[in-house]
């Protein structure tokens, strides 16, 4: 091919795939961290106390509601402002990351407790079980199933929102791909790899969610 | 045991119960019949207050339960329920759904609430389903497995809710069965049915509701040979 020249990064390969582990693990830790960030929402969402409901769901449209990267910009660059602590680009993304898909998360989970069975509720009370044991026993291991799935979407949106962080400073696949272009003059090739490492580990996380949902469905 | 008081109840304008007061007591079972709509199964609800009365007082073992500070947990651990869709834990063996309470909520050891289980199982003969998950039992056994569950916490009555309502009619016998032997061991029962043959068959006593009124408490006996209210007539008249 004339146009493609592969042959000129092909050195900067590794590079750039030294950003997959930053990258999953900007995507895996705030998965990881807003699935109980998001439990927690939930909690207040579906609780008796008025004040945490109305918390909750006013937090809830604030993340929905406003630009991810406006969020990652305003904590990386604001947090030293107002509070002086310097913050490092790796603990702004998780903490946008896993603020912001707490907000989802706490959507799934809570779509998942209603879709259980009202029974459950009536059958828990009747033999005396306290509302924390029955939500913990009980609801959330059916939600989770419930929920399972969309739970694989969430997370295939965090690993595409990741690359947000390139525009930090964080040294993601997106990030190194174009350090390598802009060092080399040749923006097409190193972002085409840069595609095909995202799409790749997208299919991969897809390819899991299909067999979880074959998995779900015949136990 | 159990005692009402005058129980009213409203869902908004509508008015299920209009003033119900009985007494049953320690080892009878009784048995609430009525036409749909007559508030048979909010009154039994009522009973461990899974329905709120609007006025009125329920009493078990003395002690009014739906006014002021009462632990309405530790009441509910006396009167055991079973409902019409079983609504077992899914995600639990049968096992699990029979000793979750016991071991949680009466706090015991593992080896004694097993031990209780595995007792109850075998009582509603499912001792060799103990390690099935509900959604691969048939209805009649869902329904015995939760039959075990309200015995495992040793209620003092167990409330029943239409118990065969939703089972095939070839699975009603099994559960009735084992019913019927329960009544047999002095255990207190109320149970809202529609079958009149079971209801005469075991209950000593029954309690007619219609519109929200007890028209009729007689005896199992009285009230299927010769009922004091014409609307019980007319009731019987159509049902058997």
């Amino acid at each position: 091919m004339i146009f493609l020249d592969f042959e000129r990064i092909w050195p900067s390969l590794p590079y750039i795939l030294q950003g997959i582990p930053v990258t999953l693990s900007y995507t895996g830790v705030s998965l990881f961290l807003g699935f109980f960030w998001g439990a927690v929402l939930t909690f207040c969402k579906v609780g008796q106390i008025r004040v945490l409901q109305w918390a909750a769901g006013f937090y809830t449209s604030i993340f929905r509601g406003t630009p991810l990267l406006l969020q990652l910009i305003l904590i990386y660059h604001a947090t030293p402002q107002l509070t002086g602590y310097d913050i490092s680009i790796w603990q702004a993304g998780i903490l946008t990351f896993t603020l912001n898909s707490g907000a989802y998360v706490a959507e799934h989970i809570r779509g998942g407790i209603n879709a259980v069975d009202k029974g459950q509720m009536e059958a828990a009370l009747s033999l005396g079980i306290p509302y924390f044991m029955f939500m913990k026993d009980i609801i959330l291991p059916q939600a989770i199933r419930n929920i399972l799935p969309s739970l694989v979407n969430e997370s295939i949106d965090l690993l595409k929102e990741s690359a947000l962080i390139s525009v930090i400073g964080g040294a993601d696949i997106l990030r190194r791909a174009n350090i390598v272009a802009s060092e080399k003059y040749l923006y097409f090739e190193p972002l085409l790899v840069a595609g095909a490492l995202y799409y790749i580990l997208v299919m991969v996380l897809t390819f899991g969610a299909r067999l979880l949902e074959k998995k779900l469905k015949t136990s | 045991m159990i005692r009402l008081e005058k129980i009213h109840k409203s869902f908004g304008d509508h008015e299920v119960l209009k003033g119900i007061s009985g007494d049953i007591p320690q080892g009878e079972v009784l048995a609430i019949v009525g036409p749909s709509g007559s508030g048979k199964s909010t009154l039994l609800r009522s009973i461990n207050l899974l329905e709120n009365p609007t006025a009125g007082k329920v009493y078990i073992d003395d002690i009014c339960i739906n006014e002021g500070k009462i632990d309405i947990k530790k009441i509910r651990t006396k009167v055991g329920m079973v409902f019409q869709q079983f609504n077992l834990f899914p995600h639990m063996t049968s096992l699990q759904n029979v000793i979750y309470a016991p071991l949680k909520v009466k706090k015991l050891s593992f080896k004694k609430a097993e031990a209780l289980g595995k007792t109850f199982l075998k009582k509603v003969g499912l001792s060799d389903k103990a390690n099935t998950y509900p959604p691969l039992l048939s209805g009649g056994q869902k329904q015995r497995v939760a039959i075990a569950r309200a015995l495992a916490m040793e209620p003092e009555a167990i409330l029943f809710d239409e118990p065969t309502s939703a089972l095939d009619p070839e699975m009603v016998k099994e559960v009735l069965s084992v019913m019927k032997e329960l009544a047999h061991t002095g255990m207190t029962m109320v149970i809202v049915t529609h079958e009149m043959g079971f209801a005469r068959e075991v209950a000593d006593r029954i309690w007619f509701l219609d519109e929200g009124h007890l028209v009729e408490d007689s005896s199992s006996q009285k009230f299927f040979t010769s009922p004091n209210s014409a609307r019980a007539k007319a009731f019987l008249e159509k049902v058997l």
